[in-house]
């Protein structure tokens, strides 16, 4: 039974709701659809879901481009209502025949209504009975659905390079014979059902295999944000741990390796200074204030070329693509009167063409999807103005979305908080987290000098007890920025380490505390742990996550897996999550700045700050309207 | 090409006769009709120039869920409808003041903005201010200090951005939701505000000279920051969304927006 139906412009203003079910709506679902998943470019997806105590509502929607008007459906989700897609774009089609925006109340759509829920029940109830009759031949695949999970498993990993539209179903064994299985099974669906206009046609075929497909997709939409995917995930998981088992065995004692012709044994290959508790050391140099202000302070210089040569020459290279489709002198005349309404088939090519170039600008192919799909919401149906080609007005949709995406969600002022927490008497604590080699150490001190010239006062705590050589790097920027540093050795518990370390710095009173962590992978389960460890014992302030720019479709594995790792293994009701990223080795690519649009996008943190080269003043804030213009040239 | 000839004679002596026919005109004639015509260009002219069109534009702006939609729609059509869900969209619409359809003679219409106050869609905002002729900040007086950071970091960018700061647009706090039982008052609204802001000042000017988010800094140096230190008039009003108790808003929008 359906929950909801609402119907809203874009504006905000709610048109009609239906009056037959009373029942008010627990939490707020439709907000929190708005606000984590329209305006978040996720507009692209099935459906939504939405927890909240006592209620557990899944929500389906479409929008009408060219009224400006969205259309939402909310039920249980432990009801798996078949209709709802085709009941959607039935009240779409029959609300925009009568839609006027002079009016504001459309009473008379309750009958309408009443007429289009019960012939669309009806014709939910006869797919079924059909589906009833044509159980002989579904019964293969039954089998095959016992053995579900690590079949899903497999389908993931065959359909991973093409096609998004997987059929949940599996017959049994191999995977050469999934995929033939699979186009068994879509001939046998495509007979049996009729001729509907469905966004997503597969779905309402039959009740088993629609089960299996929202649980497939809700599935693959869980595992991708990482939000408890864990078929998905544990197969991989299981592999890896394994391997990740042997090292903890390993760091008890390590004893040289002894080779055949073994050389004498050489005196101890240690060339680090020999220093006295003071740190006076001849050979370390002072920074102070002399190196400048840091690049974060200046305003970024970016040239302003003209962006509409830019868009001839793309478009011109896909004149031939859209040719093929209508003919050329149809499609010219079209956008010199600008009267065509937008069809997916229309749109697909210059999606296609905008998909390319993201992927060559380094970002992840999934996000890429992603984002295309959003974007084909919100354009399809939406009137062409005049004398605009189809490929300029993806562009411009899509530049639009990237705006929204890469604008921070909640204010990334972090002086502000820093003085906040020191009207409060405590220290802010920063923790940085990332995988191996992206530059966790170099950018704290770089941060920590920023945060000096602004007069605060820094603590750094040496919390990688792992990495030979990490406490002495910190140990040497220390020196040089002149910081204290709370440091315990090697082969200590780090989040013991942070807890002491944040205790000292409330007693001698430094504004905000930087903790280093040793980088790990995402896979490695010990490891996690350590850290869900970490941060639960000390709470931080401020999780940061520093990624390298290089990195390409590992930046979604790699931000998934540490968002989930952390949420799962988190010990209260609140789970910490990655609340910023830091975007490292910026200089080394030249244009290809996917990867920030991949971790913002994936994560939905914004990017506080980009590290940019080695030196303490290399470290500056997120250009968002450059970035864009980077991503589409 | 007899045809041309001919025209082109009869052109000439058109000519012709017009030169003797000034000639003919005393010289001190001549200079005043020149002169009139020069100064009645120039006036025109100026006039033009430094004559700003007032524009009749009011913003509604404000953190998300602080009731801006409602709002707009109480003041154009008297009644909020349904209910509204967050706005991914402006809106916008020119139109008479609700119970100024009653007042006689000429009233202006008015241009109501309604900016959607999610944070990612912050960039709507700054195509509209230099447009406004004033600005009505909506903050929700029922849960006002859960959000009172974000507010008042909103607020203050507002209050330093350039056109607002050139041109002295006038911005009223309007606290909505105040049918409620357990909203504020709008006096502990304004100090609480106003210390926020000092806390915003503090923290922003001690990176002045690096930091140039904002293009001028609020209040006075030394003094603890109040609204009348802002050179725009900045004031505070009390209102309701879903009851329709609008009448301070309608002042406002009266008394900025003239004929």
């Amino acid at each position: 039974m359906l929950e909801q139906l609402l119907i809203f412009t874009r504006g905000g203003l709610i048109l009609w709701t239906c009056k037959e079910i009373g029942n008010a709506l627990k939490g707020s679902p439709i907000d929190t659809l708005i606000r984590s998943c329209l305006l978040e470019e996720r507009s692209g997806a099935v459906s939504f879901n939405y927890d909240a105590p006592g209620a557990a509502y899944t929500l389906k929607w479409t929008f009408h481009n060219d009224l400006g008007l969205v259309f939402v459906a909310v039920y249980q989700r432990i009801l798996h209502l078949l209709y709802v897609d085709d009941l959607l774009s039935m009240v779409k089609q029959s609300f925009s025949e009568i839609y006027d925006p002079k009016r504001m109340a459309y009473d008379d759509f309750d009958e309408t209504f009443r007429q289009l829920r019960i012939e669309a029940e009806a014709r939910a109830e006869e797919l079924r009975k059909t589906k009833q009759v044509g159980k002989p031949v579904t019964s293969v695949k039954k089998q095959g659905q016992v053995s579900k999970p690590g079949l899903e498993g497999g389908n993931k990993r065959v359909s991973e390079g093409g096609s998004k539209k997987d059929d949940g179903d599996g017959n049994k064994a191999k995977v050469s014979t999934l995929t033939n299985g699979h186009s068994n099974g879509n001939h046998q669906m495509e007979d049996d059902s009729q001729e509907t206009d469905l966004a997503n046609g597969k779905e309402n075929t039959s009740s088993n295999v629609a089960v299996d497909l929202s649980k497939l997709q809700k599935l693959r939409s869980k595992g991708v944000r990482g939000r408890g995917g864990v078929r998905k995930t544990d197969s991989i998981g299981n592999k890896s741990s394994k391997v990740a088992a042997a090292e903890p065995a390993k760091k008890a004692t390590k004893k040289n390796r002894v080779w055949d012709d073994a050389a004498p044994k050489q005196s101890k290959l240690d060339f680090t200074d020999s220093v006295d508790e003071n740190g006076n050391n001849d050979h370390v140099d002072i920074v102070a204030a002399d190196q400048g202000e840091s690049m974060m302070d200046k305003e970024e210089v970016f040239s302003s070329d003209s962006e509409s040569e830019d868009d001839d020459e793309p478009g011109s290279d896909e004149k031939p693509a859209e040719a093929k489709k209508k003919g050329w002198f149809s499609s010219v005349f079209q956008s010199i009167t600008g009267k065509a309404n937008l069809e997916r088939t229309d749109l697909g090519p210059a999606l296609k063409a905008l998909k390319e170039r993201l992927m060559t600008k380094n970002v992840a192919e999934e996000i890429a999807e992603k984002l295309c799909e959003s974007v084909e919401a919100s354009l399809e149906g939406k009137k062409l103005s005049s004398f605009t080609r189809i490929s300029s007005t993806v562009q411009a949709a899509m530049e639009d979305a990237l705006v929204r995406i890469l604008t921070p969600r909640r204010s990334i002022d972090i002086l502000r908080d820093v003085h906040a927490a020191k009207e409060q008497r405590k220290p802010y604590v920063v923790v940085f987290v990332g995988v191996n080699g992206v530059g966790k150490s170099t950018n704290l001190a770089k941060v920590a000098y920023w945060l000096q010239q602004h007069k605060v006062s820094v603590m750094m705590a040496a919390c990688d007890t792992f990495r030979s050589g990490a406490v002495e790097q910190l140990r040497t920027h220390a020196r040089r920025l002149q910081i204290p540093i709370f440091e315990k050795g090697y082969e200590k518990d780090p989040a013991v380490v942070a807890k002491e370390a944040i205790q000292e710095a409330t007693r001698n009173g430094s504004d905000v505390v930087l903790v280093d962590t040793a980088g790990r992978m995402q896979d490695n389960e010990p490891l996690m742990r350590a850290l869900s460890k970490l941060i639960n014992l000390n709470q931080p302030d401020l999780v940061l996550f520093v990624g390298e720019a290089l990195v390409g479709n590992d930046a979604v594995d790699q931000l998934s897996k540490f968002n989930q790792k952390l949420s799962d293994l988190s010990t209260s009701g609140n789970p910490r999550l990655i609340d910023g990223i830091l975007l490292t080795k910026f200089d080394t690519i030249d244009d290809k700045v996917g990867a920030a649009l991949s971790m913002v996008y994936i994560s939905g943190s914004p990017v506080m700050f980009v590290g940019c080269g080695q030196s303490y003043t290399d470290l500056k804030k997120l250009n968002v309207k450059a970035i864009v213009k980077t991503l589409l040239k | 090409m007899d045809n041309l000839e001919d025209l082109k004679i009869v052109a000439e002596q058109w000519w012709k006769q017009g030169i003797e026919f000034v000639q003919q005109i005393p010289p001190p004639q001549l200079y005043t009709a020149i002169g009139v015509l020069l100064l009645a260009t120039i006036c025109l002219l100026s006039i033009r120039l430094f004559r700003r069109t007032k524009s009749n534009t009011v913003l509604l702006c404000g953190l998300s869920g602080s009731g801006k939609t409602m709002l707009f729609f109480q003041l154009r059509d008297g009644s909020s409808h349904q209910g509204a869900v967050t706005s991914m969209e402006p809106n916008e619409s020119t139109f008479v003041l609700h119970n100024e359809n009653t007042r006689k003679g000429k009233v202006k219409p008015v241009h109501l903005v309604d900016v959607p106050g999610h944070s990612r869609l912050r960039s709507k905002l700054e195509e509209y201010l230099p447009r406004a002729a004033a600005v009505v900040f909506v903050v929700d007086a029922l849960e006002f200090l859960p959000n009172i950071r974000a507010a008042s970091e909103y607020l203050y960018d507002i209050l330093t951005d350039a056109s607002i700061v050139k041109n002295k647009i006038p911005v009223l706090l309007c606290c909505n939701k105040t049918d409620k039982v357990t909203a504020h008052t709008k006096e502990f609204i304004r100090k609480q505000m106003e210390k926020e802001i000092e806390k915003l000042r503090v923290s922003r000017s001690a990176i002045s000279t690096a930091d140039i988010a904002n293009d001028f800094t609020l209040g006075i140096e030394g003094e603890v920051f109040s609204f009348s230190h802002c050179q725009n008039k900045v004031t505070v009003a009390e209102a309701s969304g879903l009851t329709g108790e609008t009448d301070q808003v309608h002042e406002f929008i009266r008394e900025h927006v003239k004929l």
